[in-house]
């Protein structure tokens, strides 16, 4: 079951306008491979949703927009037809019907005889988890188990994609959490092509072979999360899929310069003014004595594994630092700054 | 050569009780759900889906809904539920919480893809009134369901009919806010049916340019009276229910109502013999 199995999938130029004239989404072209399982993230309103229900075929893109499946025009071709299984944040399950019922609820329509049916739901209640609650009703489950009934429903009829509308949202933090973790073992083990939906950046970042950020019915930028993480293209990007400090500042010789001292960046970096970023976790405490940039430390949270400095007076606004938790400073001590060349990105100006 | 059509099979008011009470002295609602449901799964080809449009429970009590899943298990179709002026939100979310209800509080609307149907299911219902509202929230989130996909056909489906039967008490209490209701589905062109309960009657109308049903009940009937010859009341008349037919065909395609009466009936009989010739 580990070879990668369903659809290839491309969109092009798939706009979305709606009958008022409103634009949902801009021309859209996106490629996922057989296999691939690419997130689309965004906050709500940025087309996501349109973007997902283009490729289910629940909405026809506008005149001049295609969908291909494994290279077949399937623009025209109606949902039902497209052999899509879809996961909501509300799991949809039918409420009259056992979990197993529910499982094998799609093979039994397409007419499976009863003992395929019955080895089919035996490997998918296994495989998401749910073992010894074959014949539980759908009222006798958490919201956990009935999300991964869901899931076993949606992936029981072999569809060519896989796609998940928010799955997880409607489940409490540390459960969102663990599940998180199941869903992508499950991914990688059904090896099936998936489109997930979602606005939170932890779980785009965990499933995604790769993450489509959206904004405003357009693609933000598309790339790996370590790509998306530490090569954000635009500062919408590095600020919603993270923390950042973002830094408005000037290069001279090479280096950038703040209030509190200046940062060296790496060969050929441009003169001028520049908006540059550089993630919390990037910027080490080091005696003031030896350092390039200073500041003083307004605040100290400590937040378990981590700790949470806030350093104003060496840039133009406050510094968030997240440290090692045994870094021991107090509120009000000047400390140096150390951040590698490396760690400082460069944004383009934002187009808005 | 034309498609199948898409069939969605809609019952109404179970009213169902604590086992072993009768609805109003007389009815026993748990026999008329069971008979009901028999008929369901007889059906061929299967329906789709069943609508379940309000009024599941009679007082509302949480056993009741307990009762009514009981009920509900040997129907071999999957359902949707929403509630009437006999349920308790709180209770129908608690006894259906695998419904894909679209607000986490309030009104229990949902909206289901089957095949190249929506099904739109609005929450007309008025905590503790027995007359029809839908509620700022309902209005907004119709409005914006039936906004998207444009394309695709949809059969809407609440409780309180939007419209006078003629039986006076029953129309005290039917859909109030109308004037909301009319004017938003004018905006789009997609919905080719709404379909009511709440009268246990088979009555058939337009609202708003579409045509519009109320389900009959699988249980009793509120009495043909429309000259307020006597108190409210209920008779004993045939049960049945509504299979809706859809058929693609040009814009929105073609929906049909079909009644069907439970009960086992005699048949079916041949019209003609073997030679062709009438019998």
């Amino acid at each position: 079951m580990s070879n990668s199995h369903g659809v290839s999938l491309r969109l092009e130029a798939c706009a979305k306008s709606f009958p008022g004239g409103s634009r949902a989404l801009d021309p859209v072209t996106l490629a996922v491979a057989r296999g691939e399982t690419v997130v689309i993230l965004g906050p709500s309103g940025c087309g996501k949703t349109t973007l997902l229900r283009i490729i289910a075929g629940l909405e026809a893109p506008d005149a001049g927009g295609r969908v291909f499946f494994n290279d077949a025009d399937v623009t025209k071709v109606p949902i039902e037809q497209r052999k899509v299984g879809m996961v909501f944040q509300s799991y949809a399950l039918f409420p009259n019907m056992s979990v197993a019922e529910n499982i094998g609820y799609g093979l039994k329509i397409r007419g499976i005889g009863k003992a395929q049916r019955a080895a089919r739901v035996a490997e998918l209640v296994k495989l998401t988890g749910i073992e010894g609650f074959e014949h539980r009703r759908i009222t006798q489950l958490s919201g956990g188990q009935r999300q991964r009934v869901a899931l076993a429903r949606a992936v029981a009829v072999q569809p060519s994609v896989l796609l998940l509308d928010e799955p997880l949202t409607a489940l409490d933090a540390a459960l969102r959490e663990r599940l998180r973790s199941e869903l992508d073992r499950l991914l990688r083990t059904l090896g099936i092509t998936t489109i997930y939906v979602t606005h939170d950046q932890a779980e785009a970042m965990a499933l995604g072979d790769r993450i489509v950020v959206m904004r405003n019915g357009a693609i933000a930028q598309i790339g790996s999360p370590r790509e998306i993480y530490f090569s954000p293209q635009s500062r919408f990007v590095a600020e919603f899929v993270g923390a950042a400090n973002i830094l408005e500042a000037s290069i001279e010789n090479g280096e950038l310069k703040l209030p509190g001292g200046r940062i060296k960046l790496g060969n050929g970096a441009p003169a001028g003014a520049v908006t540059a970023m550089v993630r919390p976790e990037a910027i080490a405490i080091v005696p003031p004595e030896r350092a390039a940039l200073c500041g003083r430390v307004d605040a100290v949270s400590f937040v378990g594994d981590r700790a949470r400095l806030i350093v104003t007076g060496a840039a133009d606004r406050p510094l968030v630092l997240s440290v090692a938790n045994s870094t021991d400073v107090k509120v009000g001590e000047r400390v140096g700054l150390a951040i590698e060349p490396d760690a400082v990105r460069l944004l383009p100006g934002d187009r808005r | 050569m034309t498609a199948p059509p898409v069939l969605v099979a809609q019952i109404s008011d179970l009213h169902i009780k604590r086992p072993g009470a009768l609805a109003y002295g007389k009815v026993d609602t748990a026999a008329a759900l069971t008979r009901c449901i028999a008929q369901l799964n007889r059906l061929r080809p299967r329906p789709e889906i069943v609508i379940v449009s309000g009024d599941l429970v009679d007082t509302p009590a949480e056993d009741e809904y307990e009762h009514l899943n009981r009920l509900l298990a040997p129907l071999e179709i999957p359902i949707a539920v929403i509630p009437g002026n006999h349920d308790a939100r709180a209770l129908v979310r608690a006894a259906f919480p695998a419904q894909p209800y679209a607000q986490a509080t309030g009104a229990l609307n949902l909206s289901l893809a089957v095949g190249p149907l929506d099904l739109v299911l609005i929450d007309s219902s008025v905590p503790g009134a027995p007359h029809g509202v839908l509620d700022g929230d309902t209005l907004r989130w119709l409005d914006a369901t039936l906004s998207m996909s444009p394309a695709r056909p949809a059969l809407l489906f609440l409780h309180h009919p939007p419209f006078v039967t003629g039986i006076k008490h029953m129309d005290r209490q039917c859909l109030r806010n109308t004037d909301d209701f009319a004017p938003l589905l004018k905006r789009h062109s997609r919905v080719r049916l709404i379909a009511a309960g709440h009268v246990h009657r088979t009555t058939l109308t337009m609202f708003s340019g579409i045509s519009t049903t109320i389900c009959p009940a699988p249980n009793h009937a509120v009495a043909l009276d429309l000259e307020e010859r006597y108190a409210p009341s209920l008779m004993i008349e045939p049960p049945a229910f509504h299979l809706h037919a859809w058929f693609a065909g040009d814009e929105h395609g073609e929906l049909v109502t079909h009644v069907v009466p439970i009960g086992d009936f005699s048949g079916p009989h041949p019209f003609f013999d073997a030679q062709g010739r009438q019998l």
